[in-house]
């Protein structure tokens, strides 16, 4: 994370040239200045001035921003822009501390399974009182207006057994068999997939099975961290991805995968950042982070599933459209596997919906701090969607899953959907 | 500074949410793409010209400064509030009203962001080609106020071309209506040609009547990549004498290529310059144009012509072209930017002129631009933490606007005048013009509230 001399010098590489203006997702929905990258590094070099204070509306526009990286992306001069949002977000939490919310499901999720008490404590109550289910496919609707939900929002509801808890992935849940001749897989469920997912989760290990690996499922592993980093927290981040590395050092793999585009970005790239104030933790993150692979990375580019036998069939096939989630296309440059799977796919007819690359407007705790802004963001990639006539739309993140389920029962758009390996 | 009655009667007006005086607001509108600050002391959003007008009506009252701004885009300053007072953000008059396939023409509010607009009018077949460097966020109504132009103006002309009719806030509160919703209009002066490019300071756009022209059914993009710029800076002059007139023609120089390749990674070659060409039409004429282009490119020593295999190879040329000018802050921390014309025959002439100008102060000068029009964008490269550089950097403005005029050219195809260039206004207008401008922002203005210290020099028009 940057300090606050980086942060002053990023800063400084701003030219307001305005390019960000036109591709930031909230700038599209709010139109005001403050809200592009442009404005927010003018307010951060403003504080660290001490032209103004931490105020409200400061801490506001601050957090009005999804971490897309949308701007960091377009940027002429190649600011780091999501890096100075972070920092900034850093600053906040380190004068003002987390809610109490947040605070306690980050310290639950230090820990293996550690959401289950509360969260289904929390959720049981919820689930009863304040939530009615909206479909079997779609999830549970709130029927009032909650200050942590919002009215009207559909949310999946809490898995019954974990992922983690299913009796097919304990049976994986020791080292492979030294002496195999095929690749070995460890596999890192991330929460999306233990708590609100599991059947990505299951999907996934058929895949494996089908691509003929041998797999593992380790289960000391916790949180990858990406939510306490963004919300500011990187104390909490560094103790999970620590974790993380002592866990899965302990099972001798080729490959570590994930099905989840966030926690696939934090265990390559957060990691490294978070342990490289110790050198020698520094040398075993950067061999463990070198064997992550996304799990639509590790099928195309490592594993050759394209072809191989065992593929769904259908009567009809199933037009299907993709969704790009930032933290895959934007943080690791993985655009065209997905799409390759899905092309090849014998049950599926791709095709490709207009802006596919834009966000879903749930990253960066947004739709926790900001429900209103986050769900009015995802408005154009419903319509998107809408317009790509697809069936199914599939994407490669259990957060995105959440977002576009919610966005599509909000804009009554008919589509259903999926994970990528889902549909394979 | 504001009294506090003004400011609730500026909350009245546009309601309290679209009018801010926080600090963290202001410094957000305190600024353009030249990078210049100064604090304004408030900032509205009005949603229509009435609400325009009210706060026009109020600010010659109370005579605070308004200045009208759209995304803040600019390359001279003409939205950054000099003297404070109050900015006027178009950011939420964004609606397309009409579009009318039957008469060609759209009716857009000014803070419609260009490429929208093109995205909607092509989803019909139709065209609207103004093309600033910076449609994917500039404004209708900053286009306007600028009369911008862009790569396409070689063929289809800029802004200016395609306004057939304005609805205008005078800066005393009036509304008024300039010009026609037709293809024809003579009746009285042309008001409307008055209000493009006068730079927010004679009257607030808040609704445009654009000319669309049908869709070319073809186009064709070629990049030409040449060992010098005077090689490309000729194949330019043979091209126009060869007939042809392509839709875009671009130049690019060395360093141009160096910055951005490191931005885009789109694979540039490294080379002394390179063209990005495109001809477009029916099939048949930009197939027989393409050839053409290509021969007349080789022989003025291209070392290679290709064409973009597809429209997303051709994207990303153009996203790369567009990456340029704040891409060549990667060499040196601070730049000015000019955007100069010649008489397209005069091109290799001013390129060199510039090449022997930084050769001679040792200043990195960075080329490239609209060469089809004969519009190049000279950018001089310095570090604003050396004095020394700095002041040469600043010279070198007036040489490179001799240069220029000597060649019969002027000092801003389409960033307009606004704060940076207005000391050199002289250089290229008489006494007499000047003094007749001055007049006419007199005669609307009389107050001088509305975007008062641009164009003039010596600032202050009040």
């Amino acid at each position: 994370m940057m300090n606050s001399e980086l942060l002053r010098k990023e800063i400084g590489r701003c030219v307001v040239c305005g390019t960000c203006r036109s591709v930031c997702p909230t700038t599209r929905v709010l139109n005001r200045e403050t809200s592009c990258a442009r404005g927010k590094l003018t307010l951060i070099g403003a504080l660290s001035n001490g032209e103004i204070q931490m105020s409200e509306e400061y801490v506001r526009h601050i957090k009005e921003c999804a971490l897309c990286g949308a701007c960091k992306d377009s940027c002429p001069n190649g600011v780091d822009t999501v890096g100075a949002f972070v920092a900034a977000r850093a600053e906040i939490v380190a004068k003002q501390g987390l809610p109490f919310a947040a605070q306690m499901i980050l310290k639950a999720l230090i820990d293996p399974g550690g959401l289950k008490g509360t969260a289904i404590k929390i959720a049981g109550a919820l689930q009863g009182l304040f939530l009615k289910d909206a479909s079997a496919e779609a999830g549970l609707v709130s029927r009032f207006s909650l200050p942590v939900i919002g009215g009207g929002r559909l949310l999946p509801p809490l898995a019954k057994q974990t992922f983690l808890e299913m009796s097919r992935v304990k049976t994986l849940a020791v080292p492979i068999a030294q002496g195999t001749s095929v690749k070995k897989v460890a596999f890192y469920a991330g929460c999306g997939v233990n708590y609100l997912m599991p059947q990505v989760g299951s999907a996934t290990l058929d895949v494996l099975e089908r691509a003929g690996v041998a797999i593992c499922v380790p289960p000391e592993q916790v949180c990858c961290g990406m939510p306490a980093y963004s919300m500011g927290d990187k104390d909490t981040a560094r103790a999970m991805a620590l974790k993380n590395l002592e866990a899965f050092e302990a099972y001798d793999v080729d490959y570590i995968t994930t099905s989840c585009a966030t926690c696939g970005h934090g265990l390559k790239k957060l990691f490294k950042e978070l342990l490289s104030d110790d050198p020698a933790l520094s040398r075993r993150v950067s061999a463990f982070s070198a064997k992550v692979r996304d799990i639509t990375e590790l099928l195309t580019n490592e594993l050759g599933f394209i072809g191989k036998a065992g593929a769904k069939a259908a009567e009809e096939k199933v037009t299907v459209t993709y969704h790009d989630p930032c933290h895959l296309n934007r943080a690791q440059g993985i655009r065209r596997e997905p799409r390759a799977l899905l092309a090849n796919a014998p049950s599926l007819s791709y095709k490709e919906m207009r802006f596919p690359c834009s966000c879903c407007g749930l990253g960066g705790g947004l739709s926790t701090t900001n429900y209103d802004l986050s769900i009015e963001i995802s408005r154009r990639k419903a319509e998107s969607i809408a317009l790509s006539g697809a069936q199914v739309v599939a994407t490669a993140c259990p957060g995105c899953i959440v977002q576009l389920r919610d966005a599509l029962h909000r804009y009554g758009v008919d589509a259903k959907v999926a994970h990528v390996v889902e549909l394979l | 500074m504001l009294i506090d009655a003004v400011k609730k009667e500026l909350q009245r007006i546009v309601g309290v949410e679209h009018a801010s005086f926080s600090k963290e607001a202001l410094l957000c509108y305190a600024y353009d793409a030249t990078n210049i600050r100064k604090m304004p002391d408030a900032v509205v959003f009005p949603k229509n010209a009435e609400e325009v007008s009210l706060i026009l009506k109020m600010a010659n009252a109370e005579r605070f400064p308004v200045v009208p701004r759209g995304a803040g885009s600019g390359f001279t300053g003409g939205s950054v509030p000099v003297d404070g007072g109050v900015v006027l953000s178009t950011e939420r008059m964004r609606e397309i009203h009409s579009i009318d396939e039957a008469n060609l023409t759209a009716t857009v509010a000014p803070g419609v962001i260009t490429w929208e607009l093109q995205q909607e009018v092509e989803k019909r077949g139709l065209f609207y080609p103004p093309d600033p460097t910076s449609l994917n966020f500039s404004t209708i109504g900053g286009n306007i106020a600028e009369n911008a132009g862009g790569p396409r103006a070689v063929k289809y002309g800029v802004t200016r071309d395609y306004v057939l009719g304005l609805e205008v806030v005078l800066p005393t509160g009036e509304i008024i209506n300039t010009g026609v919703k037709t293809a024809k209009g003579v009746v009285g002066y042309d008001l409307t040609r008055l209000i493009v490019g006068s730079e927010g300071t004679l009257g607030v756009v808040t609704k445009a009547v654009l000319r669309l022209i049908p869709l070319p059914e073809s186009t064709r993009t070629l990049l030409a990549v040449f060992p010098e710029l005077a090689d490309a800076a000729s194949a330019v002059s043979g091209i126009i004498k060869a007939r042809i007139t392509p839709s875009t023609l671009e130049i690019v120089d060395s360093i141009s290529i160096r910055c951005v390749e490191e931005y885009a990674n789109v694979g540039l070659p490294k080379a002394g310059s390179f063209l990005i060409i495109e001809v477009d039409g029916t099939v048949e004429g930009t197939s027989k144009e393409a050839d053409e282009v290509r021969r007349v490119c080789l022989e003025n020593r291209a070392s290679s012509v290709d064409e973009a295999v597809d429209k997303k190879e051709a994207r990303n040329l153009w996203k790369a072209r567009r990456a340029i000018s704040a891409s060549l802050f990667r060499i040196k921390p601070n730049k000015i930017n000019e955007d100069v014309v010649v008489p397209r025959s005069e091109i290799p002439a001013l390129v060199s002129g510039i090449s022997g100008i930084a050769q001679r102060r040792g200043l990195l000068i960075a080329c490239f631009g609209h060469a089809g029009d004969g519009n190049i964008h000279v950018n001089i490269m310095y570090d604003g933490k050396d004095a020394k550089e700095s002041e040469v950097a600043h010279e070198t403005v007036g040489e490179v606007f001799k240069l220029t005029l000597s060649l019969g050219g002027t000092i801003s195809g389409e960033h307009g005048v606004g704060i940076t260039k207005a000391p050199y206004l002289a250089m290229e207008l008489g006494s007499d013009a000047i003094s007749l401008m001055k007049r006419i922002k007199a005669n609307f203005d009389p107050n001088g509230i509305l975007n008062p210290g641009k164009v003039f020099a010596g600032g202050h028009s009040r």
